[in-house]
């Protein structure tokens, strides 16, 4: 009989194993895809750079003729110098995939760092490290494209005397906007929800009476929340927050303000329930030796209870936080989906998960940027989470 | 003598349920009065009407009349927190607060509106001293109070008390989670607390009750079987009942 049990637990327990092991296996395997998708697109430039592309147009007639620049010290391998233009080019690849020449330093004294523009006759534009090159006609038609590769760019460039028509684009496809856009909705969502919901748990828990009808529906009307997929309250956020964001700013359609408003409805009833999950672990003793002490009702709630309560309501605030970085669905209708360098939060722009919807959407779907997108999203969770663990820490006893 | 409680005709239901019938007693001041009886008798229940921590059990009704100093306390313009600061009262369970040790103790008086660093300072340590405990814990008062044993933890719960300033400490069977050597400690400390505190005592420990007090009321099913200076209730008790309960032949 004992080893008939014996046997049978152990295969329980193998059973558990495993079933364990095929989620962390599941769990592994999803990082491992984004991270060996996404990091070769991670930059610096990906993360700080804008989305739009800036095209510059113009020109340079008076003939160079001297090899006089001396390379910049800091050049690497792969980094082709003209002697006679004092720019230096490099191949790359964008965001895309295609195949792009860099200009990777141009001399302060080069005569491209200030040329005449094309499309206007009074402005002059710059030619500065970071941009791409574009097309190039030399004054004697010969072309240049990105496709024929930085070496030959730079044989070109060393040996043609004046430039017809020169186009260069700041590089573009960055996520620093929806990046901004994304911490922007987390905190203002979480000024908004916090307050709010951290009080009315402390309502319905501290000071509402205990067997009131009332607040019983009020509570189940919250878990009910809970539960309702988001994209009904985006257009919650389509038919109520925006009409009443637009009538007291001005705004005109969708933006930061009522999205932050509608991901406040969504996250509410998770910080409700949670904080009043919490107040419920904070023993009763509290109150009545606060009580005992001669602390009024609101000295025992914020004192001791709020004190108390604090840990559970940071990882409520982390799950929100979470939600709110995911959230894509109701932000499609709250803000919009077009993708912006400048933030403004009574206009359009958006979060980094939706950035990731509309480049998963376009006619071809990329892959690689997602991924890279989906690294950083990971990344500012997990700080938000080490930080949260931090704080608990530093101030739970 | 001069009497800190005088109780008139206390009656107290939880619903429908009396849990405290016809009760009559004065308690004297600066002495040591035990309240004693079988579990479920009413000992904790009278207790709690004296400082009101009954008004937060949402049946409990009242009737009667308790004077303290010569006020009634449930009359109207009768100030609870003002009660409450003076008739501190210590639990049964040690219950100190999920912050330091300091913070603990000077809880009170901040909560009176105390915000003066040194007062703080002063107080706390005084409070310390007089429970007894400040030579434990004087270099760690700013870690928390949960690291502390159980009986530490108590005379905490006791200082904290006493940094009200109260006159009067109700305790609520403060050793009957202890073990034997912290439970001697309080004892102790208690015994010492009387020269400047009027303390009322649950316990069902009957030694402890002949031990340390001056008077004991014996309880039973919500009234008050027997009131009297405790050597007479221990040596010769005048209704059966009582020393049915203090030889041990029931509760
Ligand atoms: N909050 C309450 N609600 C209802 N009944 C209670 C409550 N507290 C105590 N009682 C009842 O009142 C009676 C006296 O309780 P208590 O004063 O705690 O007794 P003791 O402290 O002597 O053990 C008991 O029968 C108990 O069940
Ligand atoms: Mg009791």
């Amino acid at each position: 009989m004992k080893s008939k049990r014996y046997v049978k637990d152990k295969l329980t327990q193998l059973l558990i194993s495993l079933v364990s092991l095929v989620g962390l296996i599941i769990l592994v395997a999803v990082f491992f895809y984004v991270f060996s998708n996404g990091s070769s697109l991670l930059s610096w430039n990906l993360i700080t750079g804008d989305y739009n592309s800036n095209v510059f147009n113009g020109y340079y007639s008076t003939e160079i003729t001297t090899n006089d620049f001396a390379a910049p010290s800091s050049l690497s391998d792969e980094e082709y110098f003209s002697t006679r233009w004092g720019i230096s080019f490099m191949d790359d690849e964008d965001t895309e995939g295609h195949h792009i020449i860099m200009i990777t330093y141009v001399d302060i004294d080069s005569p491209l760092a200030n040329i005449p523009d094309k499309n206007d006759e009074t402005a002059t534009i710059s030619i500065s490290s970071g941009q791409k090159l574009m097309t190039v006609r030399f004054s004697d038609n010969t072309m240049l494209l990105p496709s024929n590769g930085a070496e030959k760019a730079n044989q070109l460039f060393d040996t043609k005397t004046s430039i017809a028509d020169i186009m260069v684009s700041t590089s573009g496809k960055g996520i620093r906007g929806s990046l901004i856009t994304t911490l922007y909705l987390v905190i203002m969502t979480l000024v908004i929800a916090l307050p709010i919901g951290v009080f009315t748990a402390i309502y319905l828990h501290e000071f509402a009476p205990k067997k009131n009808k009332f607040v019983n529906v009020l509570r189940r009307l919250i878990e009910m929340l809970t539960g309702v997929p988001s994209i009904i309250f985006g257009l919650l956020g389509a038919a109520v927050f925006i009409p009443i964001v637009s009538s007291l700013t001005g705004a005109d359609t969708g933006n930061l303000i009522s999205g932050s408003l509608t991901l406040a409805v969504i996250i509410l009833p998770v910080i409700i329930s949670s904080t009043e999950e919490t107040l419920k672990t904070i023993p009763d003793e509290y109150r009545q030796a606060s009580l005992a002490l001669g602390a009024n009702r609101n000295q025992t709630t914020f004192k001791i209870i709020l004190k108390s309560a604090i840990p559970g309501i940071l990882s409520a605030v982390l799950l929100s936080v979470g939600r709110i970085i995911g959230e894509s669905a109701a932000l499609i209708y709250a803000i919009g989906t077009s993708i912006k360098d400048e933030i403004i939060i009574t206009e359009r722009s958006t979060s980094l998960a939706v950035h990731i919807w509309s480049v998963m959407s376009g006619e071809v779907p990329n892959f690689e940027l997602a991924c890279a997108i989906s690294i950083i999203i990971l990344i500012v969770v997990l700080v938000l989470n080490l930080s949260v663990k931090f704080i608990v820490r530093k101030i739970a006893y | 003598m001069e009497k800190v409680f005088t109780i008139k005709k206390l009656n107290l239901k939880y619903g429908e349920k009396t849990a405290l019938l016809d009760i009559n007693m004065d308690i004297p001041k600066n002495e040591i009065t035990a309240l004693i009886g079988p579990s479920g008798c009413g000992k904790s229940t009278l207790l709690r009407t004296l400082n009101r921590m009954n008004d937060l059990i949402e049946n409990c009704h009242v009737k009667g009349d308790i004077k303290y100093e010569g006020n009634d306390i449930f009359s109207k313009d009768f100030d609870v927190i003002d009660l409450r600061t003076n008739v501190g009262m210590v639990f049964q369970k040690p219950n100190p607060f999920p912050m330091s040790i300091f913070d603990n103790v000077a809880y009170g008086p901040r909560c009176q509106g105390v915000k003066d660093k040194k007062i703080l300072q002063e107080t706390v340590i005084q409070a310390l001293k007089n429970a007894a405990l400040y030579d434990e814990v004087r270099d760690r008062l700013k870690e928390s109070a949960k690291e502390l044993s159980g009986g530490q933890q108590q005379r905490l719960c006791i200082a904290r008390a006493i940094a009200m300033r109260p006159d009067v400490i109700l305790m609520d069977e403060p050793t009957s989670a202890l073990d034997p050597i912290a439970t001697a400690k309080i004892e102790d400390l208690i015994l010492e607390l009387k020269q400047k505190y009027t303390i009322v005592i649950v316990t069902h420990n009957m030694q402890q009750a002949a031990r340390i007090s001056d008077n004991t009321a014996f309880l039973l099913m919500g009234e008050l079987i027997e009131y009297d200076k405790t050597d007479k209730i221990f040596s010769n008790p005048a209704k059966a009942k009582t020393e049915e309960y203090i030889t041990g032949r029931f509760g």
